[in-house]
C-alpha cells in the first residue's frame, strides 16, 4: 500500500462530496437531474460497502440482497405494521445485519472463488424467496406497491424530488465519512493486510475471521439502509431489483472506478451513471459499447480509473526502459 | 497492443454508427416528442423491439403525410425510446428522463408487468397519458386515470375463448394452464381458471415456470400425470411456448391445445414444429398475412416485414394501433392537453387496424381504459394461422 | 404418486445433465489454467448454437458434422479471445470478472444485432420416443446424452493421454514447476481457454435443435454449470459428472412435489449445503 494514510485528505474529499451533493440543487431542480443524482448518491452507499468488503478480498454477490432485505423489511413494517419511516430507517438495517451474521459465517468458511459462488447461490436464493414464496406478504412476481414515501419529520414533509435528494444526501455523506473513518483505523489497516496475505496476517495474531465477518455485517448494514430508502424513494419493489444484474453492475461500478482506495467506487459510480444514462437511447447497442469500455479499461487500466496517473506513470517508465510490472487488483486466493 | 487498437476503432465505428442514425428533423413544423419503453436487450427484447418498431412504423407515415394537425398547428413525430432491461428500478429512471427530460406528455408503449407499476409512479402525478401492453389488473383503475393497457388482456379474452371452447369442442372437460412466474403469467392463469370455473370445466393443472426455463420435461410430467384434456399454453410467449408444445407431443400429449395469451403463432410454429403446433386455439393472435385481416392490416404485415425481416406479432399490431388511436384521439381534441385528449379518447369508438375500438373494462377495473376490441380465434393448420372464429368482448356488444 | 412417475422424474432430470456438465468442464478446465472464472462462458455455448442453426438448419450439414464444426469455430473464437484479451488476466479474478462480463455483453448484444432477437428454429436431427415399462424416453435427447458422453470420455483421453493435455494438466496443478520443466505456459493458456470455449460451443451445438437458439440462451446453462463445479469441486472432472447428476436429480425429482418456478432454488440450496460440509466440493481436492 503506497497510498498515504494520512485521514487529512480524504476527510477533506468527503467535504467536497458534501459540498458538490448541497451545490446541485442550487445549479439545477429539474426532477430528471435530482432523480439521477439521487440514484447515484444511493448506488454511491452501496459501491462504498461493497468496497469495504473487496478490500479484505471478498466478492461478495449478496450484497444487493442485503439491500433487498432492508427493502422488503421497511415497506412490510411501514405498510403492514405501521412503523414510521424514520423507525424503519433503522430497523431495515438492523434486520439486514442481523441475518448477514449466520450468512457471512456460512459464507466467510471458503475464500477465493468458492465465496464468490456462495454469495451468488445466497442471493439467487434470496431473490428467489423473494418471487415465489409467501407471495401475501412479497407480492410476489407482481412485486410490492403502494409503498408510501418518508413521513414527516421536524415538520419537515419528504413527498418532493428536492427533499428525497437531501435525504439520501445526508445518509450518503454520513456513510462515506464512517467509512473513511474505518479506513484509515486500525481496522481498515488490517483489513488491507488480510487482502493482501491471509495466511501472515493470521500468524501475526489477527483473528481474519472476525474481520471478515464484521466487514461482512457492516457492509450489509449499509446496504439495508440503502435498500430502506430505495424502496420509499421507488415506492415499487421487485425481486429482480435484487437480482444478478444490478449486483454486477454495481461490481462494475466499483472496479471500474478502482479499489485501491475509497474513491474508486465514487468514481466509477458517477461516471458509470452518467454514461448509462446518456447512452439510454442506444438500445442494445448500449451494454455493446459498455461491454468494449469495460474490456478497454481493464486492459489499459487494470488498476481502475482512480490509479490511471500512476499506471500512466508507469508505463511510460515501462515504454523507456525496464519497470517493475504492474500489478493487478488479484484477490489472495 | 495493435490487436487492442483494432478493438478501439472498432468500438469507435459502432458509437459512429448510432450516432449517425438520429437524423435533425425538418425545422419550420413544430415537434411533437413521444415515448417508448421496453426491454430491448436481454431475454424480453423482443417485446420491445416489437413496441419500438409498431410505433416507429406510424410515427412514419404520419411523417411522410405531412405531420399530424391538431387544430391550426402541424406536428412533426419525433420517437425517444428508452431500455429499462426488464428492471422496475430502471424503468422508473427511463420514466423520469421521458418525462423531466424530453418534456414527454405520452408514453406509448411498454412491456413487463413489473415495470408498469415503476412507470406509472411517475407518469400519474405528472398526468402523462401512458399506454402498455402489460398484463396484470394492477395496472388499470380509478387511481391510475391516466393509464391504458393498448391490447386485450386474459380478462377479456379468456371467458369468451372457453366458452367457444365449450360450444364447439364439447369433449374437452379437463383443462390444464401453464404460464412463467411473472405478473402476466399469474394474472393469464388466474383468468383462465376463473373462466374455467365459470364455465364448469375442471381444471386440471394450475402451473408456473420460472421465465428462461428450456427443459419442461420436469413440469410437464407432473402435469400429463394430472391427463388433462386440453394444454393451454397460456401467458408462455412464443419461444417458451413453442418448446412446452414440442415436449409435450414428444412425452405423448395429443389433446387439443390452446394459447390464451399468445403473441406470436409464426415463432409458434418455427419452435414447436408443425406438428406439435397442429391445432393450437388462440383468441390474442393476430395473423397479419390471414384472407380475414382487412387490407391495411395486410400492408401493415407486409411493410413490417420488409423493414425489419420478421414477421409482426400481436405486440406490434398493439402499439401501432395505441399509437393511431392517440393520435386521432389528439386531433379530436384539437389540442395536446392530455386532459382534453382523455376526454376525447373516451367519448367514442375508433376505426383502427382491429377493426371497431372503444376503451372500456370498468366492470373488472373500475374504469374505461381498457383498448377493446373484436376476439379472433384462430388455429393453426399445417403451420398457418387460420382464423376461424370472431367474438365480441362483452363491452364491444353495447 | 406412482413409482411410474418418481423413476420418469429422474430420467427427466438426467436427461440433459451431460450436456450441462459439459459446460461446466469447459468453465472449470479454464479456471484451472488461467484462475479465472470466464462469465461469457454461456455466450460461447451460445455461439455454438447458432454455428448450428446456420451450418445444420440452413445450411443443410450433416448433424454430427455440424457438431465437429460448432466445436472447432467456437475452440477457435476461444483462443482469440485469449490472446486478445484474457491472457495477461491470469489469476487476477476481479479483473477477469470484469472483462467477462464486457465480453459477454459484446457478444449478446452482437448476436441480438447478427442474427435478430426472435428465437430461431433448428430442427430436431432425430425424432421419436422410445417407451421402455411405461417410461417415455426421447430419441433425440438419447442421442443428445450419448453424444455428450462420449466428448467427456474424449477430453478425459485428452487429458490423460495426449501431450498438450499432459501439459494442461500440469500447468493447472503448478503453473510455476510446470514452466521449470519446459511447459510453454502461454500456449497452454490459450489451448486451454480454446478447449473450455468448445466444449461450451459443442454443448451449444447439441442442445441447439432442443431447445432452439436466441442471443440470451447463454445465461441459464452457465448458472446451471457453476453449481455443478461448486458442488462436485472445481478441476474435477468426474466431480462435474457427479454433480452434474445430483443437479439433474433434485431438480427432476422437485419439480414434482413443488412448484417449478420454486425449484430453481434447491440448486442453490444445494450449493450452499455441500459447501458447508465439503468446502472444496464432493469430489474436490486440496
Amino acid at each position: 500500500m503506497e497510498l498515504s494514510r494520512s485521514a487529512g485528505v480524504p476527510s477533506a474529499g468527503v467535504a467536497l462530496i458534501a459540498l458538490a451533493a448541497a451545490a446541485l440543487p442550487l445549479v439545477t431542480r429539474d426532477s430528471y437531474y435530482l432523480d439521477v443524482a439521487t440514484t447515484i448518491l444511493m448506488n454511491l452507499t452501496l459501491t462504498m460497502s461493497f468496497r469495504l468488503q473487496v478490500s479484505t478480498g471478498q466478492i461478495n454477490m449478496a450484497h444487493i440482497s442485503f439491500m433487498g432485505i432492508g427493502a422488503y423489511a421497511s415497506a412490510l413494517l411501514v405498510t403492514r405494521v405501521g412503523l414510521s419511516f424514520w423507525a424503519t430507517l433503522w430497523i431495515g438495517p438492523l434486520v439486514a445485519a442481523a441475518l448477514a451474521v449466520p450468512i457471512g459465517s456460512v459464507a466467510l468458511r471458503v475464500s477465493g472463488p468458492y465465496y464468490f459462488l456462495i454469495t451468488f447461490a445466497f442471493s439467487e436464493v434470496v431473490r428467489l424467496f423473494f418471487n415465489n414464496f409467501f407471495e401475501g406478504l412479497f407480492g410476489g412476481p407482481s412485486g410490492l406497491v403502494g409503498i408510501p414515501k418518508p413521513d414527516r419529520l421536524l415538520g419537515l414533509a419528504f413527498d418532493g424530488k428536492l427533499e428525497l435528494y437531501g435525504l439520501m444526501a445526508v445518509l450518503c455523506v454520513g456513510v462515506a465519512l464512517a467509512l473513511v473513518r474505518l479506513d484509515h483505523s486500525r481496522f481498515g489497516l488490517t483489513a488491507g493486510a488480510i487482502r493482501q496475505a491471509d495466511l501472515l496476517a493470521e500468524t501475526l495474531g489477527v483473528n481474519v475471521f472476525r474481520y471478515k465477518l464484521t466487514t461482512f455485517v457492516l457492509g450489509s448494514f449499509i446496504a439495508g439502509l440503502a435498500g430502506v430508502f430505495f424502496a420509499h424513494f421507488r415506492r415499487v419493489l421487485h425481486s429482480s431489483d435484487f437480482g444478478l444484474e444490478p449486483m454486477v453492475l454495481l461490481v462494475v461500478f466499483t472496479v471500474i472506478g478502482g479499489t485501491g482506495s475509497v474513491w474508486g467506487p465514487v468514481v466509477g459510480t458517477i461516471l458509470m451513471t452518467i454514461a448509462s444514462e446518456l447512452l439510454r437511447e442506444l438500445h442494445h447497442y448500449e451494454i455493446l459499447v459498455f461491454g468494449a469500455v469495460l474490456i478497454l479499461t481493464m486492459l489499459f487500466a487494470p488498476e481502475g480509473l482512480v490509479a490511471l496517473p500512476g499506471t500512466a506513470r508507469r508505463l511510460l517508465r515501462r515504454l523507456r526502459g525496464r519497470a517493475p510490472a504492474a500489478a493487478g487488483v488479484g484477490l489472495a486466493p | 497492443m495493435r490487436i487492442r487498437g483494432g478493438i478501439a476503432a472498432v468500438v469507435m465505428m459502432a458509437l459512429a454508427a448510432t450516432a449517425g442514425t438520429t437524423t435533425p428533423g425538418a425545422a419550420q413544423d413544430k415537434t411533437l416528442t413521444i415515448g417508448v419503453l421496453g426491454p430491448l436487450s436481454g431475454g424480453a427484447a423482443s417485446y420491445g423491439v416489437e413496441l419500438v418498431r409498431g410505433a416507429e412504423m406510424r410515427a412514419e407515415e404520419i411523417n411522410k403525410g405531412g405531420g399530424l394537425k391538431v387544430g391550426s398547428d402541424v406536428y412533426r413525430i419525433k420517437l425517444v425510446s428508452y431500455d429499462h432491461k426488464a428492471l422496475a428500478a430502471d424503468a422508473a429512471t427511463a420514466a423520469n428522463k421521458l418525462v423531466f427530460q424530453d418534456k414527454v406528455k405520452y408514453i406509448i408503449g411498454n412491456a413487463v408487468g413489473a415495470t408498469c407499476n415503476a412507470v406509472q409512479t411517475v407518469t400519474e402525478p405528472e398526468k402523462v397519458l401512458f399506454s402498455f401492453v402489460c398484463w396484470g389488473t394492477s395496472n388499470l383503475g380509478p387511481d391510475k386515470p391516466h393509464s391504458f393497457r393498448a391490447m386485450l388482456s386474459q380478462w377479456e379474452v379468456a371467458e369468451p375463448f372457453y366458452r367457444w371452447v365449450k360450444e364447439k369442442h364439447p369433449q374437452v372437460k379437463r383443462v390444464a394452464a401453464i404460464s412463467p412466474n411473472d405478473t402476466s403469467g399469474k394474472d393469464t392463469n388466474t383468468a383462465v381458471v376463473k373462466a374455467l370455473k365459470g364455465l364448469g370445466f375442471e381444471v386440471a393443472a394450475d402451473e408456473y415456470y420460472e421465465r428462461g426455463t428450456k427443459d419442461f420435461y420436469p413440469i410437464l410430467t407432473k402435469i400429463l400425470a394430472t391427463k388433462p384434456d386440453m394444454l393451454d399454453v397460456a401467458a408462455a410467449p412464443p419461444g417458451e411456448a413453442g418448446l412446452i408444445l414440442k415436449q409435450a407431443r414428444e412425452l405423448g400429449f395429443k389433446g387439443p391445445k390452446g394459447w390464451t395469451a399468445g403473441v406470436n403463432p409464426v415463432t409458434l410454429v418455427s419452435i414447436a414444429g408443425k406438428e406439435a403446433a397442429e391445432g393450437v386455439w388462440s383468441p390474442a393472435n393476430i395473423n397479419v398475412k390471414s384472407d380475414f385481416v382487412s387490407a391495411t392490416v395486410r400492408r401493415f404485415g407486409e411493410e413490417y416485414e420488409k423493414r425489419y425481416k420478421e414477421v409482426p406479432g400481436v405486440i406490434a399490431v398493439a402499439n401501432y394501433a395505441a399509437f393511431d388511436v392517440f393520435t386521432k384521439a389528439m386531433q379530436d381534441a384539437r389540442s395536446l392537453d392530455t386532459d382534453k385528449v382523455l376526454a376525447a379518447l373516451t367519448q367514442k369508438p375508433f376505426d383502427t387496424v382491429w377493426g371497431r375500438l372503444v376503451l372500456g373494462g370498468k366492470e373488472t377495473y373500475g374504469i374505461d381504459r381498457q383498448f377493446l376490441y373484436p376476439v379472433v380465434i384462430s388455429e393453426i393448420r399445417d403451420g398457418k394461422v387460420v382464423d376461424i372464429a370472431q367474438v365480441l368482448p362483452a363491452a364491444l356488444k353495447k | 404418486m406412482s413409482i411410474d412417475l418418481l423413476v420418469q422424474a429422474l430420467l427427466n432430470g438426467f436427461g440433459l445433465a451431460m450436456v450441462y456438465v459439459l459446460v461446466a468442464l469447459g468453465l472449470t478446465l479454464i479456471f484451472s489454467i488461467l484462475e479465472i472464472i470466464n462469465f461469457a462462458h454461456g455466450e460461447f455455448y451460445m455461439l455454438g448454437g447458432y454455428v448450428t442453426y446456420y451450418a445444420y438448419a440452413l445450411f443443410g450439414l450433416n448433424y454430427f458434422a455440424t457438431l465437429g464444426l460448432a466445436i472447432l469455430t467456437v475452440g477457435l473464437a476461444g483462443v482469440v479471445a485469449e490472446r486478445l484479451i484474457f491472457h495477461d488476466l491470469r489469476g487476477k479474478a476481479l479483473n477477469a470478472f470484469i472483462v467477462s462480463l464486457g465480453l459477454l455483453w459484446v457478444m449478446q448484444a452482437g448476436a441480438q444485432l447478427a442474427f435478430g432477437v426472435l428465437d430461431k428454429p433448428v430442427p430436431s436431427a432425430f425424432s421419436g420416443i422410445v417407451r421402455v415399462l411405461g417410461l417415455v424416453i426421447s430419441v433425440e435427447r438419447l442421442v443428445v446424452t450419448l453424444s455428450a458422453i462420449v466428448l467427456i470420455v474424449a477430453l478425459y483421453l485428452f487429458l490423460r493421454l495426449s501431450r498438450p493435455g499432459r501439459a494442461m494438466r500440469a500447468v493447472a496443478q503448478d503453473a510455476d514447476a510446470a514452466a521449470l520443466q519446459g511447459v510453454n505456459i502461454e500456449a497452454v493458456a490459450a489451448l486451454g481457454f480454446g478447449v473450455g470455449c468448445a466444449l461450451a460451443g459443442g454443448a451449444g451445438g447439441l442442445l441447439a435443435p432442443v431447445f432452439a437458439v436466441s442471443p440470451a440462451m447463454g445465461a441459464l446453462p452457465v448458472v446451471k454449470a457453476f453449481i455443478i463445479i461448486i458442488v462436485g469441486g472445481m478441476g474435477s472432472l468426474p466431480g462435474a459428472v457427479l454433480g452434474g447428476l445430483l443437479l439433474g436429480g433434485v431438480e427432476g425429482l422437485g419439480a414434482l412435489f413443488m412448484g417449478s418456478a420454486a425449484v430453481n432454488i434447491l440448486g442453490f440450496l444445494m450449493v450452499i449445503a455441500v459447501l458447508l460440509v465439503r468446502p472444496r466440493g464432493l469430489v474436490g481436492g486440496a
